[in-house]
């Protein structure tokens, strides 16, 4: 009996043995995805059909296997990115990106208890007012964009489908927009710590 | 319309834990597999699994993908 490692590339781009390969990535794959979608309220029926998606997928990208990882695991990778794609595609799709941003010229308004005048409160209407005008004065209207779409719950892949633009650079567009307030408050001499402790 | 009391603490949250990253959401997606693997025998890091790491802290996205990758790892060893 051999002992040897079952060459997923070799057989999967073997004419010969495709069929039988693909027949057991198949089972591989959707015990994966059932093991990961399953539990996210999804059936079997969503599996399968990732399932197909992702061997096409996986099938058309084989040759960027690196093999840094296991096959299986590599293509799993990708199964799951197809099905989380998917699960956001139908949450948000009939969700308008102006919906979530639309307003105030995209200016982002802090909800601050007016009344309340108590130490703790003013320090922290205080770090609410450092971030509104940093919010506005040093994000640009992309990155208000992205950062209020996020916080409305709208992942990075749909605001890069509905702004035609890809995930990356939305990623980046939020990246930069964190770390620009960031160090907005440290300039502004706010230590993180204090404000991780206030609004704990 | 204003952010809700949760909206602004999810922010500063972000805001105060967010590190450089030099890693896109693509670059993730060709690393994830392995630094998966680390993970689950417990090996120590590389450097460029490093910054694996840090774009999971960085990005809710990949990290959520990264969680469900986990489940998928973990039920084919159950």
């Amino acid at each position: 009996m051999s002992t040897a490692p079952y060459d997923w590339v070799e057989k999967l781009n073997s004419e010969s043995q495709r069929e039988e390969a693909i027949g057991k990535l198949r089972e591989v794959l959707l015990r994966g995805l059932k093991g990961a979608f399953l539990r996210r309220g999804q059936n079997e029926a969503f599996c399968e059909d990732v399932c197909q998606e992702s061997l096409i997928r996986i099938m058309k990208n084989i040759d960027s296997f690196e093999g840094r990882s296991k096959f299986t695991t590599w293509a799993i990778s990708i199964a799951i990115r197809v099905g989380i794609s998917e699960l956001r595609r139908r949450h948000h799709k009939d969700v308008s990106l102006d919906a979530i941003t639309s307003g105030d010229d995209m200016k982002i308004e802090l909800a601050v208890a007016e009344n309340d005048v108590s130490g703790n409160s003013m320090d922290q209407r205080a770090i609410l007012e450092t971030l509104s005008d940093l919010i506005e004065n040093q994000l640009t209207d992309k990155q208000r964009t992205v950062v209020r779409a996020l916080l409305g719950g709208m992942p990075v892949e749909e605001i890069a489908r509905r702004t035609d633009s890809n995930r990356n650079a939305v990623y980046k567009l939020f990246h930069d927009a964190k770390q620009r307030l960031k160090s907005g408050f440290e300039t502004s001499n706010y230590s993180l710590s204090d404000i991780q402790s206030m609004f704990s | 319309m204003p952010l809700s009391k949760q909206q602004i603490d999810t922010l500063l949250t972000l805001v105060i834990n967010s590190t450089d990253d030099s890693m896109s959401c693509d670059g993730c997606l060709v690393n994830v597999a392995q630094f998966a693997e680390s993970e689950l025998m417990g090996t120590s890091l590389c450097e460029s699994m490093k910054k694996v790491q840090t774009h999971l802290n960085n990005c809710p996205c990949c990290n959520d993908e990264y969680e469900s990758l986990l489940a998928a790892l973990k039920s084919l060893n159950d």
